[in-house]
């Protein structure tokens, strides 16, 4: 236990000494966990097992009917915490959205402590000057933009589509040579048959785009083979190569306008929004150190996180379009079912 | 405090209660039932308590001493320990549940339709194991935001920060594995998204999924491997990990302090 014990009296050879009070030694300052700790850790363990209980008594874990693979829920969702994910999948590339963004967060997490490697203030809350109203600040700018792009974004497709209207979507009904209304967005590669090497086929199945500025450069068609542009080598053996299920890129080719719609735009909207924010806050001298960058980027990006969530559990409707959380049909698969069901 | 000297007359009910406080203490604490068990009574002195952290298997995960910051609950709020303990609880009532639960695509949803009806308690403990695993995935960020405002992952904690983000994605995948056991059409569509979303990693999409889900749908091959990895392979993963997590927060001095 902490005891205080009376200052000795000071030599008075050293005067200069004794007029400070002598800093606390560490042991002064610890408490026995055997009580105070283990204490505090029984209650708060008693008082969530006593919470759990009584949920677990009266709320129920859901159980709908037998997975069936004919009959799809519309819409479908992934569990909570993944929802933020698949709301990303709406508005840019699958590969970006569900894997390399997901990765890169996990990443950033884990080398923070390597870049941040100021150790002043650590073990208090807030423990900089100014972190506290960065972090605030940094949250309510996240969400207020998270907000912003995924309405921005909203519709039959998506507004960053409407940016690369100009240039032709891969995704082409073959009968009428126009882009397929329910279709999502362009695909980043064009695999339809009949685009191998230097593409001459889309010719026919577009015909040419009425009042939209062309040319040809060697073989291709601008703008209308913008979206099948052929990969340097890719139909000869230098491109074509494969290992197992791994394949170089064999009559693959290039969608400029899918990579702006899916990738580009999206991805450097992104980051754009970030180095705003930090460069804002740095020049009114708010964010000054490694550490004050790093509370704005994890800040943001949970923020970012926390709403993307909340957009895809409360808004989203069937075919995910954004809807609010009050026309949310009852669910009335469940056992038992739901008041308001037959 | 056990009783020794002749008690004199009480004056007043301080006095009245103390006494009656002491013999109870004796009752409980000193009998031999107690003694057998634990070889001591009641710590009630610095020493034995600092003894009965030091040599008790579950309590020596702390220090003795801890510095009396860290004992205010608004310094971690319990988050990392009740992270722990939603552990604990769902590992407890999971090995319950598993008693009843056949992972085949025939039977899983009788089994677990069956918890709601036929199996005593058997709806207590699907619903107890469903709410602690999502108060585990909240309370873990938590615990993550509360070492991050708190500058707790700095020299020298940065490693057991990494440990803490493979805790973090290990907890999160844990509960994703969990989440088809049940065989439900909230269960299977909510994977299917992740299976969607796992197949389109660049280049390795079809390899991953196939690895995760043993085909390219979701039928007996994905659900046998979620299973072993829902009760097998990733909590003993992440009861490693939160070993050598306890573990370095001793060795790296205890939790964070300023300079
Ligand atoms: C299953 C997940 C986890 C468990 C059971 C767990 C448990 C704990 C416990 C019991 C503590 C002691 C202090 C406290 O309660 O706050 C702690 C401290 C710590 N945790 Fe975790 N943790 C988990 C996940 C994480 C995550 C996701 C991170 C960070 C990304 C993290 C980083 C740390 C660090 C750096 C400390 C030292 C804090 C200090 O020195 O003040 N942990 N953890």
């Amino acid at each position: 236990m902490a005891v205080e014990t009376e200052r000795p009296a000071a030599p008075p050879e050293r005067p200069v000494a004794a007029a400070r009070p002598r800093p606390k030694r560490e042991r002064e300052e610890e408490l026995l966990v055997w009580p105070d700790l283990v204490f505090v850790e029984f209650i708060s363990a008693v008082l969530f097992t006593l919470t759990f209980m009584l949920l677990s008594v009266f709320i129920n874990a859901p159980l709908l009917n037998r997975a069936n693979t004919d009959i799809t829920p519309n819409p479908s969702k992934a569990p909570w915490y993944f929802l933020n994910l698949q709301e990303l999948l709406l508005h840019m590339d699958k590969a970006w959205a569900g894997v390399i963004l997901p990765i890169m967060f996990l990443g950033f997490l884990a080398v923070i402590p390597y870049l941040d490697r100021s150790s002043e203030k650590q073990g208090v809350w807030f423990g900089t000057k100014y972190s506290a109203r960065i972090a605030l600040v940094a949250a309510l700018y996240a969400i207020v933009v998270t907000w912003g792009l995924v309405l921005f974004d909203d519709g039959e497709r998506s507004k960053f589509e409407y940016a690369t209207r100009w240039i032709p979507s891969c995704d082409m009904n073959a009968e009428s040579g126009q882009p397929e209304a329910h279709q999502f967005p362009p695909c980043l590669v064009d695999t339809a048959a009949g685009h191998q090497g230097i593409v001459r086929a889309s010719v026919d199945l577009q015909g040419p785009p009425q009042g939209r500025f062309m040319f040809s450069v060697g073989s291709l068609d601008w703008p209308a083979d913008v979206d099948h542009i052929p990969w340097p080598f890719n139909d000869n053996k230098v491109g074509c190569w494969s290992f197992k299920n791994i394949h170089g890129w064999c009559g693959e080719h290039f969608n400029l306008a899918g990579t702006f719609a899916q990738q580009i735009f999206p991805l450097s909207t992104i980051a754009f929004l970030t180095v705003l924010i930090i460069y804002i806050l740095f020049r009114i001298g708010w964010v000054r150190t490694t550490r004050d960058v790093m509370i704005v980027m994890f800040t943001g990006a949970l923020s970012a996180y926390l709403t993307l969530t909340i957009v895809m559990s409360f808004f989203r409707g069937p075919g995910q379009d954004l809807i609010l959380p009050t026309d949310i049909k009852v669910d009335c698969g469940t056992l038992p079912s739901p008041p308001g069901c037959p | 405090m056990a009783v020794t000297e002749e008690p004199g007359k009480p004056r007043n009910w301080q006095e009245r209660l103390q006494i009656l406080q002491d013999r109870l203490y004796d009752r409980l604490f000193h009998n031999f039932v107690w003694r057998s068990i634990f070889r001591s009574g009641y710590p009630n002195t610095p020493r034995s308590q600092m003894l009965v952290v030091a040599t008790n298997v579950f309590l020596h995960l702390h220090p003795t001493r801890i510095h009396r910051t860290h004992v205010k609950i608004t310094h971690t709020y319990c988050l990392g320990g009740l992270t722990f303990f939603m552990f604990i609880v769902l590992t407890v009532t999971g090995v319950l549940l598993m008693f009843y639960y056949v992972p085949s695509t025939e039977t899983a949803y009788q089994d677990i339709a069956a918890l709601h009806t036929n199996v005593k308690f058997g709806l207590l403990m699907r619903n107890l194991h469903r709410w602690t695993a999502h108060a585990m995935v909240i309370l873990v960020f938590l615990h993550m935001m509360r070492v991050f405002y708190t500058g707790a992952y700095k020299p020298p904690r940065e490693f057991n920060w990494v440990v803490g983000v493979t805790l973090l994605f290990l907890t999160l995948f844990l509960s994703f594995t969990g989440y088809l056991l049940p065989w439900d059409q909230l269960a299977i569509w909510a994977i299917t998204v992740g299976h969607g979303i796992a197949g389109s990693a660049p280049y390795l999409g079809d390899e991953g999924q196939f690895v995760l889900f043993g085909g390219f749908e979701i039928g007996q091959p994905a659900l046998i491997r979620f299973y072993t990895l829902h009760v097998l392979a990733l909590p003993l993963l992440a009861a490693i990990m939160m070993a050598v997590h306890f573990w370095r927060i001793r060795r790296d001095g205890g939790m964070a302090r300023p300079l």
